[in-house]
C-alpha cells in the first residue's frame, strides 16, 4: 500500500518532473489517452517520440481511458491521493474533475518561464512582451 | 505496456501493433529521438547570438528543441537559463528568449480559451468571409504533388520528419490559406497529425496568425523572400521558376490574393465593431 500515486502526462515527460521528484518512492503511471490520440489524429512518429521519453522515466505505461486507468492503478495501490503537474489543456481539466470525485489531487508546477502574477494583456503578443520583457531581463 | 526493447526497431515494431490506427494514418518515424538525454544534447548546441542573426534562414542556427519543450522534457525556464548563461549580455540572447516567450504566450491564451483555439478569434482581414474558404485540405498538398518544388518538399518533410523550420511552416500555411483559400483549421489538423511538437496552442494560434483571424493582417510571402531564405535550394530546381504562384512584389500579390480587400483598409490592432462591445481583444 502507498498513500499516493504520481500521474505523469504528456506535458511533462522529463525524469526531472517535479511530481516524481517530490515523491520518489511513489508508484508512477503514464496513460496514452486513446480517445485523444484518435481525435487529434496523431500518427506513429509522435507515439514513438513520447514512448522514448517514457523509457527514461520510472513509470508504468498504459493506454486507454486516462481517468479509468488512473483510478484502477490508485485503487490497486490503495492510494487516496494523486499527484501530477499542471497543463493548460481542457482535456487535463476534464480528467482532473473526474479524478477529484474519488481522490485528493495535488498539482506541482516546475519553475515558470515568466514569474509574474500581475495583470498581463494577452490581446496581442506585443502587449504581453512589453510586460514580460521587463521581468525576464531584470 | 512493455519497457524492455533490444533496440529502436523492436520498439517501433511493437508500437505499430499497439497503435495500429495511428500507424495507419502515417507510419513514418522521425530521426529525432525522444528522451531527456537527447534533449540535453540538443540544448548544449544552442547558439543564441547566431540564432538572432540567422533564424529566418532554413539553414540558420535554430535550436530544434520544440518537441522537447512541447512535451516538457525541457522546461521553458531551463532553456531560458541555459541561453542566458551562454552570453555575456542578455541582449545577445534576447531574440531567442523572445521566441521562447511566444510559446509561453500561446500557452497562456490556451489556458484562457481552451477548445476555442479551434474557432476564429476574429474575422479574416482578407476581404473574404470564413465561408469563402474550403473545409478540406486539397490532396495535392497532403501528398506533395502540387508541382511547386518548395511546397512539395515541405509537405514531404513534415510527413517524414515531424518537423518544419518556422519559416517553412509560415510559407506552407500561407500557401494553404491564402493561395488555395482553405480554412486554416484544415491545415492545423494536418500539422497536428505530423508535428512532433504539435500542440493546439502554438499550432492553431500560429495558423490563426497567418490567416489573420488572430492578427491585424494576413501573412503572405513572395518567391524572392523564399528563395533568399532557402539558399535557392528549391527555386534552383523548380520548373516553375519565375512563373510560380509566388512571383511578384507584395503589393501586386495582395491585389491578386485579396481582390475584395480595400487597399487602404487599416485594421490596426483594433477589432471590427461587431466584436468591440463586451468581448475585448482576444480575452474571454
Ligand atoms: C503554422 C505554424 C504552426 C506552428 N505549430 C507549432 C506547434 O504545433 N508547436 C510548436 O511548438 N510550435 C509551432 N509553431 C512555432 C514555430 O514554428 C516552432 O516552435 C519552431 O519552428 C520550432 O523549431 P525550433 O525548436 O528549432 O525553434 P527555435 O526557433 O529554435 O525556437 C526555440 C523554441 O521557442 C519556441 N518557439 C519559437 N518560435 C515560436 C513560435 N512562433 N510560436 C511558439 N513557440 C515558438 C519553441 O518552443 C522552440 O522550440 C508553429 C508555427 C507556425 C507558423
Amino acid at each position: 500500500m502507498s498513500e499516493l500515486i504520481v500521474w505523469v502526462h504528456g506535458d511533462c515527460l522529463s525524469p526531472t518532473n517535479p511530481a516524481l521528484a517530490a515523491y520518489q518512492d511513489a508508484p508512477a503511471i503514464f496513460v496514452f489517452d486513446e480517445a485523444l490520440i484518435a481525435s487529434w489524429r496523431l500518427s506513429l512518429k509522435r507515439i514513438v517520440f513520447i514512448y522514448e521519453c517514457l523509457l527514461e522515466m520510472p513509470v508504468v505505461i498504459r493506454k486507454g481511458d486516462v481517468a479509468e486507468q488512473l483510478t484502477r492503478f490508485a485503487e490497486r495501490h490503495e492510494a487516496r491521493r494523486i499527484v501530477t503537474t499542471p497543463s493548460p489543456s481542457p482535456r487535463f481539466k476534464e480528467i482532473c474533475a473526474a479524478l477529484q470525485q474519488k481522490f485528493e489531487l495535488e498539482i506541482i508546477a516546475s519553475e515558470p518561464f515568466l514569474d509574474y502574477s500581475g495583470k498581463l494583456d494577452l490581446a496581442r503578443f506585443s502587449r504581453y512582451w512589453q510586460t514580460a520583457k521587463k521581468h525576464l531581463f531584470e | 505496456m512493455r519497457r524492455d526493447f533490444a533496440d529502436r526497431d523492436e520498439l517501433i515494431r511493437y508500437l505499430k501493433v499497439e497503435f495500429a490506427d495511428a500507424t495507419a494514418l502515417d507510419d513514418h518515424v522521425s530521426s529525432t529521438r525522444g528522451g531527456r538525454a537527447a534533449a540535453e544534447r540538443t540544448l548544449e548546441k544552442i547558439d543564441p547570438p547566431r540564432y538572432a542573426a540567422t533564424r529566418n534562414n532554413l539553414r540558420g542556427k535554430v535550436s530544434r528543441l520544440s518537441a522537447y519543450i512541447r512535451h516538457g522534457v525541457l522546461s521553458l525556464a531551463e532553456v531560458r537559463d541555459k541561453a542566458l548563461d551562454m552570453v555575456r549580455s542578455w541582449r545577445d540572447a534576447e531574440k531567442f528568449v523572445n521566441e521562447l516567450a511566444w510559446r509561453d504566450y500561446w500557452q497562456r491564451v490556451y489556458a484562457q480559451i481552451g477548445d476555442q483555439v479551434w474557432i476564429d478569434r476574429e474575422p479574416y482581414k482578407t476581404g473574404f468571409a470564413a465561408s469563402d474558404y474550403a473545409d478540406d485540405l486539397p490532396a495535392d498538398i497532403e501528398h506533395g504533388t502540387t508541382g511547386l518544388v518548395c511546397i512539395d518538399a515541405f509537405s514531404q518533410e513534415l510527413r517524414e520528419t515531424g518537423y518544419l523550420h518556422n519559416h517553412a511552416r509560415m510559407w506552407l500555411a500561407a500557401y494553404i490559406v491564402h493561395w488555395r483559400r482553405v480554412k486554416w483549421q484544415a491545415g492545423a489538423r494536418w500539422f497536428l497529425t505530423h508535428l512532433l511538437d504539435g500542440d493546439p496552442a502554438s499550432n492553431n494560434l500560429s495558423w490563426q496568425w497567418v490567416a489573420s483571424t488572430f492578427s491585424h493582417k494576413p501573412y503572405i510571402f513572395n518567391r524572392e523572400n523564399l528563395e533568399r531564405n532557402t539558399e535557392r535550394a528549391y527555386c534552383k530546381i523548380c520548373p516553375l521558376y519565375r512563373r510560380c504562384d509566388f512571383e511578384g512584389d507584395y503589393a501586386s500579390l495582395e491585389r491578386k490574393l485579396f481582390p475584395r480587400k480595400p487597399v487602404d483598409e487599416d485594421w490596426g490592432d483594433r477589432f471590427p465593431p461587431a466584436r468591440r462591445n463586451g468581448r475585448k481583444g482576444g480575452r474571454r
